[in-house]
Order: C-alpha cells, then sequence, then structure tokens
C-alpha cells in the first residue's frame, strides 16, 4: 500500500528524512517508531502529500504521490499530529465538510459520517462544537476525519500523543479495530504503543532507517544483559567465584526463596558478543561449581525492549552531529 | 475543482459564525448611511445649484470615503483567509485531502467577495429611496456597483495574497491595509506629478480615485477593465504559488 524508496527529504541545509526506504504491505498494521525528532512526522507529511520530497519515490497505493497526487491523497486517510480541527463547527458539521471535501458521494455522505463516528465512537458528542471538546474526543474526531470516506490506507501521526491512560487505551482499542479492514501506518514514540497495536514495526532516528521487522525480529536483536543463577549453599561464597569470573560487572543477590537456596543476578561489564558471553556463562558455572556449590539453574537475562530501543536509536544519536536524538531512552 | 464547493461554503460560514464579519458588516453600513443621509441632505438644502453632479456620483465617486471603508474593510476580512489555517495547522488536513490548490484559492477568494457583495447589497436601497424624489439613471448606477465591486475585488486578492505569505493575521491585516494604503497614494500621485512625464501616466493607471470618478459617472473604460482585471488575476496566480510554495518549506 505504501511504497518509500530513497526518500530524502532536506530543509534549507538541514537533513530531516536521509535515504529512508520500507515498504507497507496490505492489511498491515506498522509503528513507524523513532524518539522526537527522528523524522517521523516528516515522512508521514510526505506520505500524505503535505509536504514535497527533496529525492526518492513515495507510491500510495500505486500511486507517485509527486505525479499522481490526487489520487493517492483519494486512497488515504491522514491524522496530523496535532489534530487541527475547525474549531467554530460542530463535530458533523466538520465531518461532513470533510466527506464532501474527500469526494464522498452526496447520497452517501450522511451514512459515511454516521458511519465513521461510529467507528471512532464519538457519535455523542456529534452536535458539540469542536472548540468545546475535550483533547481525547478531538484525537477520536480527527480518526473519524482520516476515516470518513473509508481510505484502504490510515496514516495517524502519534494518534495517542498527549492523552490520559484510559484515552489511550480507548483509542489504542480503535485503531485495533481499524486494523481489520484497513492498512494502517502509525507513528509514535513509546514503545509499548506499538506492542499493543501493531504486526510490525519500522525504527527510525536521525531520518534514517535503524531496524524494522515483526515485533519478535525486533525482540531477537535484544542483547543478553547478564545471568540469573540459583545456588544451593553459601551465599557469599557464590557471589565471590561470580565477581572472578571475567566480563561480569554487577553481581547482586536477589530474592531467596528457600533456606539455603540463593538467586544472583549478575550484568555484564560491557557489551559482549555472544562468544563472549556464551564463554563467560562456561566460566561463571564452572566457577560457582569450583567454590563447592550446586548449581541449580542458570538463565540468560535480555535486555527489555526499551533498552533495545534506546540501543538502536541512541547509537545512532551519537554519530550525529545535530544530537536530534537525544530523547531516545524516554 | 470539485473541492470549490466545500471549501466556498465553510469559508462564508466560518466568516459569518464569527462576531468579526457582523461587526464590520454593521460598521459598513453605518459609515454609508451617515454618508448617503449627509448627501441627500446636502442636495435637499441646495437644490438647483449643482445641479453638474447627482447624488448618486457624489455617493460613489469624488469621495474618499469609499476608499476609507474599503481601506477600514477589506484587511480584516481577508486575513484570516490562509495565516489562521497555517497557524492553527488546518491546512495540513485541508491540503492532504485531494483538493488543488487553485480550487482551494479560488473557494475562498469566491468566499470573500461573495461576502463583499453581500455587505454592498443593502445600499441599492439608497437607489430605491432616490427614485422616490427623482430620476436615476441605471446604467450610471450599474457602472458605479461595477466599479465598486472590481476595486473592492482587487484589494480583496491583494488581501489574500498577504495571507497567504504570512502566518499572523495580524502581520497580513497591515500589509494588506499598507498595500491598499500605497496604491491610492500612487493614484493620488497623478494630481501632483506633470502631465506628460512617465510617472504621470504610471499614477493615472493606477488611480483607484480618477477610476471610481469615472465609473462613477458611468463610464466603464476598458483601460480600468484590464486594469482590475489584473489586480485580481495576478495576486490570486501568485497565492496559488504561495500556496504549492508552503510544501517546500
Amino acid at each position: 500500500m505504501i511504497s518509500v524508496q530513497h526518500l530524502v527529504k532536506r530543509y534549507g541545509s538541514k537533513v530531516a528524512v536521509d535515504d529512508l526506504s520500507f515498504e507497507v504491505d496490505k492489511g498491515e498494521v506498522v509503528g513507524f517508531l523513532g524518539p522526537n525528532g527522528a523524522g517521523k512526522s516528516t515522512t508521514l507529511r510526505v506520505i500524505a502529500g503535505f509536504l514535497g520530497l527533496t529525492s526518492g519515490t513515495v507510491k500510495v497505493a500505486g500511486h507517485d504521490i509527486t505525479k499522481e497526487s490526487l489520487e493517492a491523497r483519494q486512497k488515504l486517510g491522514y491524522m496530523p499530529e496535532a489534530v487541527p480541527l475547525y474549531p467554530e463547527m460542530r463535530v458533523v458539521e466538520y465531518l461532513t465538510f470533510r466527506a464532501e471535501l474527500k469526494r464522498v458521494a452526496r447520497a452517501e455522505r450522511k451514512r459515511a459520517v454516521w458511519d465513521a463516528m461510529g467507528k471512532a465512537n464519538v457519535r455523542d458528542v456529534a452536535n458539540v462544537v469542536i472548540g468545546h471538546l475535550s483533547k481525547g474526543y478531538r484525537q477520536r474526531v480527527g480518526l473519524a476525519d482520516a476515516l470518513v470516506s473509508n481510505p484502504p490506507l490510515l496514516v495517524l501521526d502519534e494518534p495517542t500523543a498527549g492523552l490520559d491512560p484510559n484515552q489511550i487505551r480507548e483509542v489504542r482499542e480503535v485503531i485495533r479495530e481499524l486494523g481489520k479492514e484497513h492498512t494502517v501506518l502509525l507513528s509514535t514514540h513509546i514503545l509499548s504503543e506499538v506492542e499493543a497495536s501493531c504486526s510490525r514495526v519500522v525504527v527510525i532516528a536521525g531520518g534514517k532507517l535503524v531496524a524494522s521487522g515483526t515485533m519478535d525480529e525486533i525482540a531477537k536483536k535484544r542483547r543478553s544483559a547478564g545471568l540469573f543463577v540459583m545456588v544451593r549453599g553459601d551465599v557469599d561464597s557464590a557471589l565471590a567465584a561470580l565477581r572472578g569470573v571475567e566480563g561480569i560487572g554487577k553481581v547482586t543477590p536477589a530474592v531467596r526463596s528457600e533456606e539455603g537456596i540463593h538467586a544472583v543476578r549478575c550484568s555484564w561489564q560491557k557489551k559482549l558478543d555472544e562468544t563472549q558471553v556464551a564463554r563467560a556463562t562456561e566460566q561463571a558455572v564452572a566457577a560457582l561449581v569450583g567454590a563447592g556449590l550446586s548449581v541449580r539453574e542458570v538463565s540468560p537475562v535480555k535486555s527489555t525492549l526499551e533498552e533495545l530501543f534506546g540501543e538502536l536509536t541512541g547509537a545512532r544519536a551519537e554519530s550525529d552531529t545535530d544530537g536530534s536524538g537525544d530523547e531516545a531512552a524516554a | 475543482m470539485r473541492s470549490f464547493w466545500p471549501i466556498y461554503k465553510r469559508e462564508l460560514f466560518a466568516f459569518f459564525v464569527t462576531p468579526l464579519a457582523w461587526v464590520l458588516i454593521t460598521v459598513f453600513l453605518l459609515v454609508q448611511g451617515m454618508h448617503f443621509f449627509l448627501l441627500v441632505d446636502h442636495f435637499a438644502s441646495a437644490g438647483q445649484q449643482i445641479s453638474d453632479q447627482t447624488p448618486l456620483q457624489a455617493f460613489f465617486g469624488n469621495t474618499v470615503l469609499l476608499y476609507l471603508v474599503l481601506f477600514l474593510l477589506v484587511p480584516p476580512m481577508t486575513m484570516r483567509l490562509f495565516a489562521e489555517e497555517r497557524r492553527s495547522g488546518t491546512i495540513e488536513s485541508l491540503m492532504t485531502a485531494p483538493v488543488s490548490s487553485v480550487g482551494v484559492v479560488l473557494a475562498k477568494y469566491a468566499a470573500v467577495v461573495t461576502t463583499y457583495v453581500a455587505m454592498w447589497a443593502p445600499t441599492v436601497l439608497y437607489l430605491v429611496i432616490l427614485r422616490q424624489t427623482g430620476e436615476i439613471d441605471w446604467n450610471v448606477a450599474a457602472s458605479a456597483f461595477l466599479g465598486v465591486l472590481l476595486v473592492g475585488g482587487g484589494y480583496l486578492a491583494l488581501g489574500m495574497l498577504m495571507s497567504a505569505i504570512t502566518k499572523s493575521q495580524f502581520l497580513a491585516l497591515v500589509l494588506t491595509a499598507m498595500v491598499i494604503l500605497a496604491l491610492f497614494i500612487l493614484g493620488v500621485g497623478e494630481f501632483v506629478t506633470r502631465e506628460g512625464t512617465l510617472m504621470h501616466d504610471v499614477c493615472s493607471h493606477v488611480s483607484v480615485w480618477a477610476h471610481m470618478n469615472d465609473f462613477a459617472s458611468g463610464v466603464v473604460d476598458s483601460r480600468r477593465l484590464v486594469f482590475y482585471g489584473s489586480l485580481i488575476v495576478l495576486p490570486l496566480f501568485v497565492t496559488v504559488r504561495a500556496v504549492d510554495a508552503w510544501r517546500w518549506g
């Protein structure tokens, strides 16, 4: 549905998006993930036809966004980040206006507006002036706007930004429902959002692609962060034995489950590659056995997805001069 | 161009839903009503002594009041057209709908011209009133209203362009007022430059004052039509280019 090839977008001398390529297939719900200032909004604006691109090609439903702009825009429902709405209009008036603008036939307009209000869950405020709506409702009116012409493709820029937890849950439910009928590309800088609603994720930082794939594929990229061991015997000698192993940095005793059984968490001193991790694990077990302890369990501890996200986007930000990845860990 | 109607309707709605619209219309009709009253009063007391001019000519021509109201009226009418949409970000939803820049610009312009015409419409009543006491040359009346439409249309097009080149409504207001004033002053130059010089020719060509006097006395000069035609088309064209240009900002 969306094909982005070698997209470059410059604002003057500043490069916002740098040679970005990715695809979104029909029926997918794709999360577009990246820290603030990574170029997410810029990319989505280019896809939605609001911004012109510097070079590269963007196709929406087979239509080139620069050559067949009107056709491409007709296939796409876009919700901008700030959800700009006309404050002086009533919800139903606004959506009717938008439906007409998006060329919904006159006979179907009323039904299209009613359906969109139903999907976005705003029927109860149909006759309220938009300026009087709360943030959560405005967000959903924006969603209804994107939906009103029933486009095959939805592009949502941070659909849950600035909402309270209940509203976030509501909007996520709506998006999950929409994912059944529409292809969705949504941007966010919150990782749990992607886990909650997306089948695939595209991660960018500093305007460049840093990872893409299903959540499971991304999760595989998590590094080994340390070891979790359960031993029977004296805890102090276990700690001492583990501290002696090359590669192990911090060693902390975890909760003791029963008398004489100790759980210990160790973390690696620095980032180790796979062979180093394997060797350090072997050495740790040998050291524990050598110290006269009975090893009951050894399991790898993986870094969290948040840490992985920070690593993916932070590494890129470090090599950037403009420091646009500062909030990577947020 | 299918986007023309919905945007046209929304623009009219957006204008008339604000108190600004009604304040402007009230002030406009108040000023015009007083103007008309003073004229009629003057003609009634002066009797036959000033027969070279009809009240109609005096109402539309040879008076600074017409430009004063346009000067006060046009900038607040056009300031929000694009500046507000850009400031609030609604331009993003507008331009990502399947609409063409030309359609958007024409719809907004048509809406503001419609508003302008609606403001002037009640002044037709003055003609009806004048008719109670004397003859009215309807051709002169038509040419006078044509003049009002053309001058206003030109000013509104300029105002819309100013609104398209800034995000600030206030700046758009100030710029529009300055351009209108500059155009008027350049026209007045007709009376201070020597005849035969290039400056004089230029000034008299753009002299809104002189044009309105012609229109008010029933003279429809094709040069005037060309001038106002370009005064409308040129800003509209540049506005379309400006709207397209944002995409590269």
